[in-house]
């Protein structure tokens, strides 16, 4: 599933420098789920635009170990380099800034044969300097202190939006645990009784009368 | 769930209107495989409003490919269903907390052997607010719709903020309840061992008297 990147058409050239008209860009908190490598790619607008987000792993069978192997998370810029990667993270934030503008690509590698559901989210965030002032006679220095502020607030939503993911992989993990709690212990005492029951009948066996005449 | 036909110059007019502080539509892109469903799901809550864009991205203009989208609600029900297309909307109030389910396909009657770009919007809540009512409702512009935006982001931190709450009490709930079963659970168990055992005995001794052994 690894996607290269791909030329837009020219109609959609133009629909995209009208939206060059933004300041800040983002998606909520999606959930996908990884097989082997999952893409999302995301439009940069701008150099120097502030990327930050966060990844959990949601959803994961562990059975015996306590903690996930982890997945990997690289992000890719247009021009083909690395940019950010983290290896064998259970979840974690991230935070760069852009080198150019374009498509970035934001991969997640599961090297485990179990499929696992990732909760991402990701925002680019742009601040107008002092060039966007000079360019656009719309923007007001006043402009520049509420894209501040816009920014401070996007990044307490963020945090809340990690908060959220993490909370619902410590419930997956609690309704795990109630699951097994449950289920283990009415299977011990099954197992309990089936076994006993075998030991009788097994005693019962040896002294029966067809078997060697008493003789145990 | 209407059908949202793009018209190129109509956006492109809407496009050059809009302020250059409206936070318009930016978002994920997603690469299709040409067999099988890549499906975008969210934990959502109780009563929020989600709304959607997707337009299918093409590379050149001889190749056109269609897809599909199917959006499930976490009990089942089929939210959007529209098979065939290249761009669309959908929008929809939650009505249960859980994830909601967006699958996308590509049409298996197009000619593909070369996987198909998606470009999809996803927001709730506060985001998708549609702020140019508003505006034009209250008659505000510029700055101050700038600062009624934040204030509706606060309060959209704030909801957030006292839903991390009740999910944090309802897994303290669970968490002690099945603390609480550890400790009856093992203290059944060593019971029914004992009781197991008694049986045991009681059973093979008068298996033995009746045999005369003893």
């Amino acid at each position: 599933m690894e996607g290269t990147l791909r030329r837009r058409s020219g109609k959609m050239w133009m629909v995209l420098i009208c939206l060059m008209l933004n300041c800040f860009a983002r998606i909520e908190s999606l959930s996908v789920s990884v097989n082997d490598v999952e893409c999302v790619y995301e439009y940069v607008l701008y150099e120097g635009d502030s990327i930050s987000g966060n990844f959990v792993v949601v959803d994961h069978e562990i059975f015996w170990t306590s903690d996930h192997p982890g997945i990997d998370f690289t992000v890719t810029s247009p021009g083909g380099n690395i940019v950010h990667s983290l290896k064998g993270t259970s979840g974690d934030k991230f935070e760069f800034k852009a080198p150019g503008s374009g498509m970035y690509k934001f991969c997640f590698h599961n090297s485990y044969s179990t499929p696992e559901t990732v909760s991402f989210y990701i925002h680019v965030g742009h601040i107008p300097n002092e060039h966007d002032l000079a360019k656009d006679e719309h923007l007001d220095p006043i402009n520049v202190k509420i894209a501040e502020l816009r920014e401070a607030l996007e990044s307490v939503t963020a945090e809340q939006k990690y908060l959220r993911a993490r909370d619902a992989r410590h419930r997956n993990t609690n309704e795990s645990t109630r699951k097994r709690v449950i289920f283990y212990t009415v299977g011990e005492y099954l197992v309990l009784a089936a076994v006993s029951t075998l030991q009788v009948i097994y005693i019962r066996q040896l002294f029966s009368k067809s078997v060697a005449y008493n003789r145990v | 769930m209407e059908k949202r036909a793009i018209f190129l110059p109509f956006s492109l007019l809407l496009c050059f209107l809009s302020t250059s502080l409206l936070p318009t539509a930016q978002a994920i892109w997603l690469t299709l495989p040409t067999t099988g469903t890549k499906c975008i799901s969210e934990e959502i809550q109780n009563n929020v409003i989600v709304l959607a864009d997707y337009i299918v991205v093409f590379d050149d203009h001889s190749n056109h490919p269609t897809i599909s989208v199917k959006v499930t609600s976490p009990y089942g029900n089929v939210l959007h269903h529209k098979e065939n297309m290249t761009h669309g909307q959908f929008a929809f109030t939650t009505h249960e907390s859980g994830n909601y389910l967006a699958c996308f396909w590509v049409d298996s009657h197009g000619q593909g052997s070369r996987d198909v770009n998606v470009n999809l919007d996803w927001r709730t809540g506060i985001a998708a607010k549609d702020w140019e009512s508003v505006a034009k409702k209250e008659k505000i512009e510029g700055v101050e719709l700038e600062l009624r935006k934040l204030e509706g982001a606060v309060e959209a931190i704030h909801e957030n903020l006292i839903y991390l709450k009740s999910r944090e009490a309802e897994m303290r709930t669970v968490s002690e309840r099945t603390n609480a079963r550890v400790a009856w659970f093992s203290i059944m168990s060593l019971g029914i061992c004992i009781a197991v055992s008694a049986l045991q005995l009681w059973h093979l001794k008068r298996f033995f008297q009746k045999k005369k052994l003893i």
